[in-house]
């Protein structure tokens, strides 16, 4: 999977690197704001109210 | 002592020559064998499917490991940053509302005070727990939903407003989301729970834990100036408070400990006789949502507010 990304990144090295310092920060920024506050509701881990 | 001359040294056998061995493999013939090639041959081996399997999952787990450690990442301290951005906003709001509008100073008799006008998702009072810190402060908002206990810790509806006869039930994040009740079970009987109004300050006091409650007269800590007005509620309200004790730790079924009389769902005592109690809620143990942990507290004092003034209670711990 990483390889096969890497191989198809296009242009010089630098920017691949460059790139995949992108690629990153972007799936990061998708879990921290898009699908952990979507997950976090559903797991058993801060459920502070009385029923 | 004359130095001993050199001993004389073993002789080194002759050097045995190990003919070098003829290497009689040819190259070509592990070529279809992808196992031998790694360390032989320089060109990288050509991936099987099976060997591509192999590499696909191992990448898969060691991904899933990174996003569930980014996971505790954000819940511990991304979501402490979100929070805290939201519960600036609350505040700003509630003090904005307090210095706009001018209210008539409360009536002197205490039963009979101006009801707040509670809005869902709004700040309508300001808490303060002085042993954690004078940095400890937080504004309450109406409402225990997620949403609502994003910006900070939450005032369970239909439940008492403060200093009202009855059960004045907040809800807040243990871990994450500010955390404001991170340490509630470091709160000892006698603490100080401070809450304000736009009119008045409330003194709520921690009640004696389950351990104190015999014996309360003769333990020293009950003569000390913070425990004053502080006394097992049922030595002075009766049966029906004898379960209310400083602190407990309850299933997440156990509404009735934010009920008026807490654990009397169907209540005998009628609100004039009902203690003023303050009960905060978060989960235990941290970490998790399998218990309660519940502090009850009662007021002790009120103070109107007035400018330049605070609480004496404040500058306790």
């Amino acid at each position: 999977m990483y390889g096969w990304i890497w191989r198809h990144l296009p242009g010089p090295l630098f920017l691949r690197v460059i790139e995949a310092v992108v690629l990153v920060a972007g799936i990061v920024a998708l879990l921290m704001f898009v699908v952990f506050p979507w997950a976090e509701p559903k797991l058993p881990f801060n459920n502070v109210t009385t029923e | 002592m004359p130095p001993r001359p050199p001993r004389p040294r073993p002789v080194d056998p002759p050097t045995e020559v190990i003919p070098r061995i003829e290497d009689h493999y040819d190259d070509d013939y592990y070529d279809d064998d992808d196992d031998y090639d790694e360390e032989e041959k320089d060109a990288p081996p050509s991936d099987s499917l099976a060997r591509k399997a192999v590499r696909g999952v191992g990448e898969a787990l060691i991904t899933l490991g990174l996003v569930v450690l980014l996971f505790v990442v954000y819940e511990v301290y991304v979501t402490d940053l979100l929070s805290a951005g939201k519960q600036e906003d609350a505040t700003a709001a509630l003090d904005s509302e307090w210095s706009s509008n001018v209210v008539t100073p409360p009536p002197a008799d205490p039963n009979r005070q101006s009801k707040l006008n509670l809005i869902e998702g709004k700040a309508f009072a300001k808490m303060y727990i002085p042993v954690f810190g004078n940095d400890w402060k937080f504004s309450v908002v109406e409402g225990t939903t997620d949403k609502h206990l994003e910006i900070g810790p939450g005032h369970y509806k239909d439940t008492a407003q403060p200093g009202e006869p009855g059960n004045f039930s907040i809800a807040g994040h243990r871990v994450g989301k500010g955390a404001p009740f991170n340490d509630l079970d470091l709160l000892r009987s006698c603490d100080a729970v401070v809450v304000q109004t736009q009119t008045q300050w409330f003194v709520y006091r921690v009640l004696p834990m389950s351990s104190e409650v015999a014996g309360w007269a003769s333990n020293p800590k009950s003569k000390e100036a913070a425990c004053a007005g502080v006394a097992p509620l049922s030595t002075t309200l009766g049966d029906a408070y004898a379960k209310t004790v400083g602190q407990e730790i309850v299933l997440p079924t156990k509404g009735e400990v934010i009920a008026p009389v807490p654990h009397q769902v169907n209540g005998t005592v009628p609100p004039e006789k009902q203690a003023r109690l303050l009960t905060l809620t978060t989960c235990h143990p941290r970490f998790s949502d399998k218990q309660r942990l519940i502090v009850h507290a009662i007021e002790t004092k009120s103070y109107p507010v007035a400018d330049g003034f605070a609480p004496p209670e404040m500058t306790e711990g």
